[in-house]
């Protein structure tokens, strides 16, 4: 059973659904159908260290570096407008092959543009991430953006962190202003 | 008092609600106001889903376009009485015809009573119709989010975006029903203004000959208090006391006037079925003056002529921009402006209703004369006048 998730929310996927080895975080929004530039949202990852930091430039997986090294983080790819039913981008985490030293994955979702576009996510249709066991398909939460998050541009939406053996996920649900790069800068990749 | 952003949302006190859509009005490039009552699909489920200057009560009541001024327009909406089925409540402004983009609307607001206010930042927007902000139900309780979003395209996007047939105006007056059952005619959006170059237009016919509560408003020009160019031209007292009236004959031949000169209010519920409301005797109280006819009782009459009369103030008929609008249920609004000038004399048949074969025919006319009794002689009444007073 899905369960809707609040900011700062914490969810042992472990608990919920023992079986979890591979994992799908799925972002969709529905296309503009009003006039005006398209809204074009992007999900991306952030493989971080006990310091909350990258290692380096491959531990950033974005529609411009799909794939992480080792194979555990994987982007299927960019949508610029959101077209198509259910998600339209997606990042697969297999956690069994996530390397020692990274204790957290921090998913993070933006608007392309915004300042320039002046969108947020409130007025993007449908707009919402969730996270689903790839292996039975069950959605396991999901963050409605357009309304819990309506006047965001770019967020933290939650990371998995290991604890005693286990993965877990925490929703932070941190907003940002200052984009995909304001993230970056957060998690110590200086592009 | 929450201020909300293009995109933002915010929970809604409980029970009855006003929305108040304020701007600065656009010489040359009005600006309407509606409601659309949508179903999960964001579509209206049929034309009775819209409130509009045409409509102005829908699902028995729930929502009402309560109040339009120059400037300023108020919705009343009783979210909890709206059907299941209905999951959201947009309001929409859309300028006439295209004649302005929304840029030139600097200052335009949304209000939720409970102290929401959503200003909508139109600096730069091509779009000609915008979707302003929408109620919408969430987890068992109605919220409101500013949407500020639209079209450039205007009305005809707009209405295909919510499910809504626009009827395109034609010349010719609409055609008669056929005998067979045919699907609802789509409602016309547009306000039908009567000129020269189409001086009449019939209401569509309705099956059972009710055309409903056809309200016949007259508004013009009210210069403001501080004086400026109208107070010099309509001397110190100011305002000008524009007063409506009609002249009406029944089929039965029973004629008479109706007009506030003489205290002759009439009657709705009987005959002569036409009922003036009020008296607005400066202008102040801002949507004009208000003539009723009962439209059920439309087989019982057979004539009305509408017509504005000067009871106070020097005759400026250009200056005063009179204009009267006919509303009627389910009938796109029809509009007659005094665009002549009238010279010195104080009273201005503008438009009259004739029963023809059952139909309403309106026509212009925006015929000058010195008095109601001039105007009576000219179309033939045969009343006889005495000095009156209000």
């Amino acid at each position: 059973m899905a369960l809707t998730l609040q900011k700062g929310g914490n969810l042992s996927l472990s608990k919920t659904d023992p079986s979890l080895t591979k994992i799908l975080v799925g972002l969709g929004w529905d296309p503009r159908v009003t006039d005006g530039a398209a809204f074009d949202l992007d999900a991306s990852a952030f493989l971080l260290n006990a310091d909350g930091k990258v290692r380096g430039e491959q531990d950033f997986i974005f529609y411009n570096q799909l794939r992480s090294p080792e194979g555990a983080v994987e982007h299927a790819g960019d949508s610029r407008d959101g077209l198509g039913d259910g998600d339209d981008e997606a990042i697969k985490v297999d956690l069994t092959k996530v390397p020692a030293d990274v204790d957290k994955i921090a998913f993070v979702v933006t608007i392309h543009e915004a300042e320039a576009r002046r969108q947020s996510f409130g007025q993007v249709g449908k707009a919402f991430i969730r996270i689903v066991n790839s292996v039975s398909g069950v959605e396991v939460v999901r963050f409605d953006l357009a309304e819990d998050a309506s006047t965001e541009t770019a967020m933290n939406f939650g990371e998995l962190y290991r604890h005693n053996g286990e993965w877990k996920f925490r929703a932070v649900g941190q907003g940002y202003a200052g984009g995909l790069k304001a993230m970056c800068d957060q998690f110590g990749l200086n592009l | 008092m929450t201020t909300l952003a293009p995109g933002a949302n915010a929970p809604l006190a409980q029970g009855p609600l006003t929305a108040t859509i304020g701007f600065t009005p656009v010489a040359g490039a009005d600006l309407d106001v509606s409601a659309f009552l949508l179903d999960a699909n964001g579509k209206v489920r049929g034309d009775a889903d819209m409130c509009f200057y045409g409509q102005t009560i829908v699902a028995n009541g729930a929502v009402q376009l309560s109040r339009v001024e120059s400037g300023r327009v108020v919705f009343c909406l009783d979210l909890d009485r709206l059907d299941a089925a209905v999951e959201k409540v947009a309001l929409t402004a859309t300028i006439d015809e295209n004649k302005a983009r929304f840029a030139a609307f600097p200052h335009l607001a949304l209000s939720v009573s409970g102290g929401i206010e959503a200003p909508i930042p139109t600096q730069d927007m091509q779009e000609t119709a915008l979707i302003l902000g929408e109620f919408y139900r969430r987890q068992g309780a109605w919220k409101f989010r500013c949407v500020a979003q639209g079209f450039a395209g205007g009305l005809a996007p707009l209405a295909t975006h919510f499910g809504v047939e626009i009827a395109v105006p034609t010349a010719s007056p609409p055609a008669t029903p056929a005998p067979v059952p045919t699907p609802p005619a789509p409602v016309s959006l547009s306000k039908i203004t009567l000129d020269k170059s189409r001086a009449s237009i019939s209401l569509e016919k309705k099956g059972d000959g009710d055309f409903g509560e056809i309200k016949i408003n007259l508004n013009w020009n009210r210069p403001t208090t501080s004086g400026g160019l109208f107070s010099g031209l309509l001397g110190r007292s100011g305002g000008v006391d524009l007063d409506v009236g009609c002249l009406f004959e029944l089929q039965d031949g029973r004629k008479g006037v109706i007009q506030a000169l003489g205290k002759a209010f009439g009657s709705f519920d009987n005959a002569p079925y036409i009922h003036l409301m009020g008296d607005d005797r400066s202008g102040a109280v801002r949507d004009g003056e208000w003539l009723r006819i009962n439209g059920k009782e439309w087989c019982n009459i057979r004539r009305v002529l509408v017509y504005a009369f000067i009871y106070q103030g020097v005759p400026n008929w250009n200056a005063t921009d009179g204009v009267v609008t006919l509303f009627a249920p389910g009938q796109p609004p029809i509009e007659v402006r005094v665009s002549e000038e009238g010279g010195k004399l104080g009273c201005c048949a503008i438009a009259l209703l004739e029963n023809v074969g059952g139909s309403v025919k309106v026509s212009r006319e925006v015929r000058f004369f010195q008095d109601q009794q001039k105007a009576d002689q000219a179309y033939q009444w045969g009343l006889r006048w005495s000095a009156g007073s209000k």
